[in-house]
């Protein structure tokens, strides 16, 4: 077990849906208990759209308490785009949902690979008082945006300039944001994360293939397809 | 629903983007001109940090910590006397937003976060039960530039008419604190409406108009396939209805469509006539800014040479 406990997150009660509803990532008002699964946050989600990743089957197996959820690859799926928070009719918000399901399965050491590759983004921040795209992701765009980009790039410091910036974007923090993420626990629960890492990748569980292929998201469980439903084509306005 | 003519011009603090910063700094300068042009009085402040959004939304902060960080912004705005936070950056703007919400109505997390500070030494970040409000202290960039939409007007030397725009607006100004946007969050037209003050004519509706850019925080990054069919999705929409300027509020968005527009024409064997730009490079070019030098338009991936020789600008 993770040994700083998320406890504002992740508040430790009885059934999936009461620790959602305390949880400080859902709003105060959060609407789970009032809703009727009509879909609205499926309809509108973009991850729904391409992959099977619903929301509606998420809040039902959160408001079941079947702690399968936490395993399914499934919530790694959400964009966090917040479609499904301004279109449910019932003040219910699964993309906040989604955010704690992902911490309690963090705290369980479930799919902590996936953070791997953003982890160095908290030193970074705690050194310069900012953030980056983490080296991984740099590479990631040197192969896709080629030349260009690199070039971009190698310039930014003399184009910051001539626009009048300081060459570099560092901030002045005073060293209080390093001090604040070792006082919340953030560097504690940071290894800790590493360590489990290093753990499944040892025991051979980690696909650090980050461009697979298959990026079928069916999940653990059987959720049903709509997707032979090809539709008709949308109106242009 | 947030009244235009509550947005104030006044003690802001246009609070640093690191994307921006990193990507875009041309956006930075541009908002800076437009600002200075239209009168609002503004600082920028290099002792506030980064949101943790970018952490935040990729699951390695947790809700604590990152209201923390906002404390610690929220400290530094009130100390210079510039406590009006104005985001260049959507996620930015909705971290801070929450961040306020909660350490307002949370007795618990406020006094976890103050007790952090205290056990530091950092007894002038301590944070008080409405220090700061969630509805007048947090405001976007792009909403103070919209009640200034009069005098953008009258001020601007080109005139971009018969040019079609499409606007993009961040998912995290208009759905993460919908009850708190300017206009209905079913169809923002902040963009539009300054888009048109500068001429333009802005299409107000197109197919899948609401639809994320696709970024996704870790989806990018992780499941680039499903991340590049979204943003293909609203490209092949803003194509077939003819736009040649795509505008954005968000340098995320921004990068996900200028960046990767050319990784999908070449990934998917398509082909789009679109440039993009954010609506405050539009608005200073509008008044006569300088296209590089102010609008920083060098470090875009989608070249728009093409877009400026035919408007005239240069």
């Amino acid at each position: 077990m993770i040994p700083y406990v998320n406890e504002y997150d992740t508040p430790d009660c009885k059934t999936l849906a009461e620790t959602a509803k305390k949880s400080i990532r859902t709003p105060e008002s959060l609407g789970l208990d009032r809703c009727i699964q009509c879909g609205a946050c499926t309809a509108s989600c973009p991850a729904a759209r391409f992959t099977d990743y619903s929301p509606r089957q998420i809040v039902k197996k959160v408001l079941e308490n079947d702690r399968s959820v936490l395993e399914s690859e499934m919530i790694w799926s959400c964009f966090y785009c917040y479609s499904c928070n301004v279109r449910c009719p019932r003040n219910n918000s699964p993309v906040t949902i989604v955010q704690v399901l992902r911490q309690m399965a963090i705290n369980e050491g479930i799919g902590v690979e996936k953070l791997a590759y953003f982890l160095e983004i908290g030193e970074y921040l705690a050194e310069n008082g900012a953030s980056k795209v983490p080296v991984a992701g740099i590479k990631n765009m040197e192969r896709d945006l080629g030349e260009r980009w690199i070039g971009i790039k190698r310039n930014l410091e003399v184009i910051r300039s001539e626009l009048g910036l300081s060459s570099r974007d560092v901030r002045d923090t005073h060293g209080e944001v390093q001090a604040i993420l070792e006082s919340t626990g953030y560097f504690d629960r940071e290894k800790w994360i590493k360590e489990k890492i290093q753990e499944k990748k040892i025991n051979g569980f980690l696909n650090t293939n980050y461009y697979s292929d298959n990026e079928k998201k069916n999940g653990d469980f059987r959720f049903e397809s709509d997707r032979k439903y090809t539709g008709q084509e949308a109106l242009i306005v | 629903m947030k009244a235009i003519e509550s947005i104030p011009d006044r003690k802001l603090l246009l609070f640093k983007s690191c994307m921006v910063g990193q990507e875009y700094p041309g956006v930075e300068t541009a908002t800076r001109y437009v600002f200075d042009r239209l009168g609002v009085d503004y600082c920028i402040n290099d002792e506030q940090s980064c949101c943790t959004g970018i952490g935040h939304y990729t699951d390695i902060f947790e809700g604590l910590t990152t209201t923390a960080i906002a404390a610690r912004n929220f400290a530094v705005a009130r100390r210079c006397g510039y406590p009006n936070i104005t985001c260049l950056c959507s996620t930015c703007y909705a971290i801070n937003k929450e961040a306020c919400e909660l350490l307002n109505n949370n007795a618990e997390v406020r006094d976890k976060v103050n007790s952090i500070f205290k056990e530091k030494g950092f007894d002038d970040l301590i944070y008080e039960k409405g220090d700061m409000d969630p509805r007048t202290n947090f405001y976007h960039a792009v909403e103070i530039i919209l009640s200034k939409v009069g005098k953008i007007q009258e001020e601007k030397k080109f005139d971009f008419s018969g040019v079609k725009t499409a606007a993009h607006h961040a998912c995290h100004y208009y759905k993460v604190k919908y009850l708190d946007v300017v206009g209905s969050p079913e169809n923002p037209q902040l963009i539009d409406t300054i888009a048109a003050a500068c001429g333009a004519s802005p299409l107000r509706w197109y197919e899948d108009r609401t639809l994320t850019c696709g970024m996704g925080f870790s989806q990018l990054h992780l499941n680039k396939n499903t991340s590049l069919q979204v943003t293909k999705t609203k490209l092949d929409s803003l194509q077939r209805a003819g736009v040649e300027l795509m505008i954005h509020m968000c340098p995320n968005c921004h990068i996900q469509y200028d960046r990767y527009q050319p990784v999908i024409e070449k990934e998917f064997g398509v082909k789009y006539d679109m440039v993009h730009m954010n609506i405050a490079q539009f608005v200073a070019l509008s008044m006569g800014a300088d296209p590089y030098k102010v609008c920083g338009f060098q470090t875009h991936s989608v070249p728009l040479e093409g877009f400026l020789e035919k408007t005239g600008v240069i």
